[in-house]
């Protein structure tokens, strides 16, 4: 009889637990990020949307796009999702793990090749018209010649600098790396520091230090060498003639833009979406851009983002809301908002008065390339950041430092 | 006419008080161990974590791990950070435990506002302290350099050696209240009477402390250790939000690096195969935990 | 009697004056992240630093309150349920749990215990992926509930190991007692013994609420809906937006901390007193 009892209470105890366990699966559907079912307003079906900007202005601007599409059509009902730029490759890969990912993804570039490569992006070759595009954006969403991506827009990082300072200090505009470095020591006063770059170590860091990297005629996979070499030595003695603040490895681009307005900087490396930022903060302040200088050739690196209709999903509401976002009118709207330059050279050539901030920034595009593509560019990355932290940090000198990097990049190349 | 009823028994019944929570966890976290165990002996990567064969390649990741300067270090760093971490907020939070043990007007409010560093978000908290540690404009080294200790600014974040001790400090200040309350609590379940026949005996408090206090808080420094280890040992949001694993993977840990391999280079099968060593590592320290103290039940 | 001696009066004052010496040293960081908040960003970066805002900037607060789609509001309220639910479902499984543990001598009772410590060493990075492929399936992805049944991972191992310790030291004769007067192995479980743990029950609410209260990576993953979001996700949202804009940045965690912090200091009688009062009686 007692055994019976025994045998009662377990049930009754397991069923319990069921009960709290299965509590968690209400009979309601929740409405969830990669919902591909009707939306209950007007029957029209729903397309998500991930990106990670967490500009405001860019949110806003997104959602006017998204906003107007809604109202032209009545098919299908776009919504867009903010996930924070350090958790988005995260959520896309536990996504891909668990199939619930959104219809588009909007990535960042060098990280589109890895995603090709898990197989969750749709193929779109010859349902977008990219041949006006500049080749360095539409490569970066190519894999073995087939269209994996639309860009969404492109930017590339140019050099800033303080105009009033540079006139205290009575200087000229450096257009070389031994300019750059006497201008930054003229510069370099009190509180002041001549030069800063985001040397963070991650992508963000890798994509300021390539363009120093690949103007001494480098590429990213074959750095040690004179001029693999050169580069770090270069980054290296700006740190360590006080150029430079060592606290660079821990300023993402948006920080150094913070030390520039605030005045803290005299001259940083940067993109063209800080402008919209920095006119509204400091409208004082007094400043321009000029082209990255230049070591053997002038480089720069292209960024910007990348549109990816997820494979699965609402692959027409998604191609839909892509040719409309994609079209001339919304292109012009978007990168005005943005910051960022076309991606498409004739919309690019003529968005911007000959006066313009961002006039730069068009040139520094022709000297700009790619990251990538490569599935494993997050690797190589790794070891870039890690190189040019390590002689920051005076964790080992440049030939170290580029030996080591070397080794992990032959590695991971083959 | 009394009528005699069994005498209460501990037996085998115990176990239908366990079996929801073990349960429970079981199903929450029971199939994440498996999956990961099994993750961690085969090939995935971006390459084939949706499509594609996933062949097992046996202990290859784990050799592979072993020949990673990185892996090494997060070892390194991950087994000093959490003893010198458990060391110092363990021995301070016993010392106000004791202290607000005494009966003074002030004890209880006192140590309850001790414990808010416990609640705020360590999110949070590793922000605090990267403000506190930073090297211009850091109010730590303002106060160093004021009491004449240091010469020049720290660069304690931006340097490998001291951007560990950063990360040790940060821990043991959110650790201090965790152990100082649960001591405290401990304290509790001592009953007085043993401290008042102990004072009329003639014993002084080094005597009572040794002989009364530790012997019977045993179980609870017990746990507390265990626990302490096991939370530190994991520790991944300071870090994080700290220093990221910076300056030059110097403070990695074996949490963040299993996280960097997995999510941002989409190493999936290696980033289990780190979290595995940690597992092993607490399972043995577990272990060793559980015949600690049964054997004192025994 | 009460079988307390009391201080005397001199000591009285010496032990408050270190006590309040104590609370100084470990909130400085506090005192330090408030002040910040308050101070102009010039302020922040002149050295030598200040010690209190030469110049009142309210600024980064009322940034606060203009941010786009995330309300503040709205996160603490998903924060305080997601943390209350944790917190239920924690208390409710541990406290049988470390009962039968602490006094029963079943078969596997040290597997079981051992199960309890395994199940909370594996690193975040592992958990994420089946977690979240669980709760998909369970159809509680992107809600409240996933964030609760994950927290309660987190606080159920723990308040096992803690409660275990008390329920120990109670001494048998009290639940024989009981079973004289009629009750059950349960009932006198329920109606002697959680009375008597009361403290470590305590202990065990609030710290399973706190673990789910500073959980960042659970309510990021499984919850995608900025409506749903505890306040965490907001200050790491924050983060990536204003990167190291100080005063904006310890606004933020400011206004996180003072709700808990008056929660706590409103109850902070029944708390602590419920912590470390009701001691077992021999």
């Amino acid at each position: 009889m007692k055994k019976k009892r025994m045998l009662a209470l377990l049930v009754t105890l397991v069923m319990a637990v069921g009960l709290l366990v299965g509590c968690g699966a209400p009979k309601e559907e929740q409405d969830v990020g990669g919902g591909d079912t009707p939306d209950e307003s007007g029957g029209a079906e729903a397309v998500t949307i991930w990106y990670y900007w967490e500009t405001e202005g860019h949110q806003v601007a997104l959602d006017k796009v998204i906003k107007d599409y809604n109202a032209s059509q009545d098919k299908y009902e776009v919504t867009a999702k903010y996930v924070p730029f350090a958790d988005f490759k995260k959520q896309l890969s536990i996504g891909a793990s668990a199939d619930e990912l959104p219809d588009v993804a909007i990535l960042d570039s060098p990280d589109h090749a890895a995603y090709v490569e898990m197989g969750i992006f749709e193929d779109l070759t010859g349902k977008f018209d990219v041949s006006n595009y500049y080749e360095g954006t539409v490569n970066s969403c190519t894999v073995d010649g087939k269209l994996y991506g639309v860009p969404f827009g492109a930017n590339c990082l140019a050099l800033y600098y303080n105009e009033d300072m540079l006139k205290a200090a009575e200087c000229e505009v450096p257009s070389t790396w031994d300019e750059l470095k006497t201008v930054a020591k003229a510069l370099t006063k009190d509180n002041v520091t001549g030069l800063a770059l985001c040397s963070v170590q991650n992508e963000e860091g890798t994509f300021n230090f390539t363009p120093w990297l690949w103007s001494t005629g480098a590429t990213s996979y074959d750095i040690d060498n004179e001029n693999g070499i050169r580069a770090l030595t270069f980054i290296q003695d700006l740190v360590n003639e006080g150029v430079m603040s060592k606290e660079c490895i821990n300023w993402t681009q948006g920080d150094v833009m913070n030390q520039f307005i605030s005045g803290n900087v005299a001259m940083m490396e940067n993109g063209p979406w800080q402008i919209p930022t920095m006119q509204a903060e400091a409208p004082e302040l007094n400043w321009k851009v000029t082209l990255l200088p230049k070591d053997s050739e002038y480089a720069s690196v292209l960024g910007g983002e990348n549109y990816a209709v997820i494979k699965g999903g609402n692959v027409e509401g998604a191609l839909d809301f892509l040719t409309y976002s994609t079209s001339e009118a919304q292109v012009k709207y978007l990168m005005d908002k943005f910051g960022y330059i076309s991606a498409d050279k004739t919309i690019a050539e003529g968005q911007f008065e000959a006066d313009s901030p961002y006039q730069p920034f068009v040139e520094e595009l022709n000297y700009a390339m790619p990251r990538g593509p490569l599935a494993d560019w997050p690797s190589v990355s790794d070891a870039i950041s890690l190189a040019f932290n390590k002689v920051i940090t005076g964790n080992a000198t440049p030939e170290e430092a580029a030996a080591e990097a070397q080794a992990t990049i032959d590695g991971i190349i083959k | 006419m009394v009528k005699r009823k069994k005498i209460f028994r501990y037996d085998n019944v115990g176990i239908l008080f366990v079996l929801p929570a073990f349960l429970y966890m079981l199903v929450f976290v029971g199939y994440p161990i498996a999956r990961n165990i099994i993750l961690s002996f085969q090939d995935v990567d971006a390459g084939n974590l949706v499509r594609g064969a996933k062949n097992f390649v046996l202990f290859e990741n784990y050799i592979g791990l072993f020949q990673d300067g990185v892996f090494r270090t997060s070892l390194l760093n991950t087994l000093c950070y959490t003893v010198l971490c458990l060391f110092f907020q363990f021995v301070i939070g016993f010392a106000l435990a004791l202290f607000f043990n005494q009966r003074f007007s002030f004890a209880k409010p006192i140590r309850g506002l001790l414990l808010i560093p416990w609640m705020i978000p360590i999110t949070v908290t590793a922000l605090m302290f990267r403000l506190l540690f930073a090297t211009d404009i850091g109010v730590l080294n303002y106060i160093l350099r004021s009491l004449h200790l240091i010469q020049e600014n720290v660069e304690w974040l931006t340097t490998p050696g001291t951007a560990l001790f950063a990360l040790v400090f940060a821990n043991v200040w959110i650790g201090i209240p965790f152990n100082m309350i649960l001591i405290s609590t401990g304290l509790t379940t001592i009953p007085k009477e043993l401290y008042e026949s102990a004072s009329m005996d003639g014993a002084n408090k080094a005597k009572t402390f040794w002989h009364i206090t530790l012997p019977l808080l045993r179980p609870t420094i017990e746990s507390v250790l265990i626990l302490g280890f096991i939370y530190t040992f994991k520790v991944y949001d300071l870090v994080y939000v700290m220093t990221g694993g910076g300056p030059v993977n110097s403070t990695h840990m074996l949490s963040t690096y299993s996280y960097k391999l997995s999510f941002e280079m989409f190493k999936y099968s290696k980033g289990s195969a780190v979290a595995n060593v940690l597992l092993v590592i607490l399972l043995i320290v577990g272990v060793f935990y559980i015949r600690v103290t049964t054997k004192e039940e025994e | 009697m009460d079988g307390e001696k009391k201080l005397s009066r001199n000591k009285n004052v010496l032990l408050c004056v270190i006590s309040v010496l104590f609370l100084c040293i470990l909130l400085f960081p506090l005192y330090w992240a408030l002040i910040t908040s308050l101070k102009t960003e010039q302020e922040i970066f002149q050295i030598p630093p200040t010690f209190y805002p030469h110049e009142l900037n309210l600024k980064s607060y009322a940034a606060q309150i203009e941010m786009g789609d995330f309300n503040m509001f709205r996160s603490f309220a998903n924060s305080f349920i997601i943390s209350v639910g944790a917190m239920v479902i924690a208390v409710l499984l541990a406290v049988p749990a470390s009962y039968g543990i602490a006094k029963y001598r079943f078969k596997g009772r040290k597997v079981m215990l051992l199960s309890f410590l395994v199940t909370q060493m594996l690193p975040v990075s592992v958990l994420l992926t089946p977690m979240f492929i669980m709760f998909k399936n369970m159809h509680v992805y992107n809600t409240w509930w996933a964030a609760v049944l994950a927290d309660a991972t987190i606080g159920i191992p723990f308040s096992v190991l803690i409660l275990k310790n008390y329920f120990a030291s109670i001494p048998k004769d009290l639940e024989e007692a009981a079973y004289l007067d009629g009750c059950n192995r349960f009932t006198a479980f329920a109606r002697i013994l959680i009375p008597i743990a009361k403290p470590g029950v305590m202990v065990c609410a609030i710290f399973s609420f706190l673990y789910a209260w500073g959980d960042l990576a659970y309510g990021m993953t499984f919850i995608l809906d900025q409506e749903r979001r505890p306040i965490t996700a907001g200050i790491f949202n924050f983060m990536g937006q204003y990167g190291t804009k100080w005063s904006y940045l310890t606004a933020f965690a400011v206004v996180t901390i003072i709700p808990v912090a008056l929660i706590f200091i409103f109850m902070q009688k029944y708390i602590v007193s419920g912590m470390t009062s009701g001691a077992v009686k021999g």
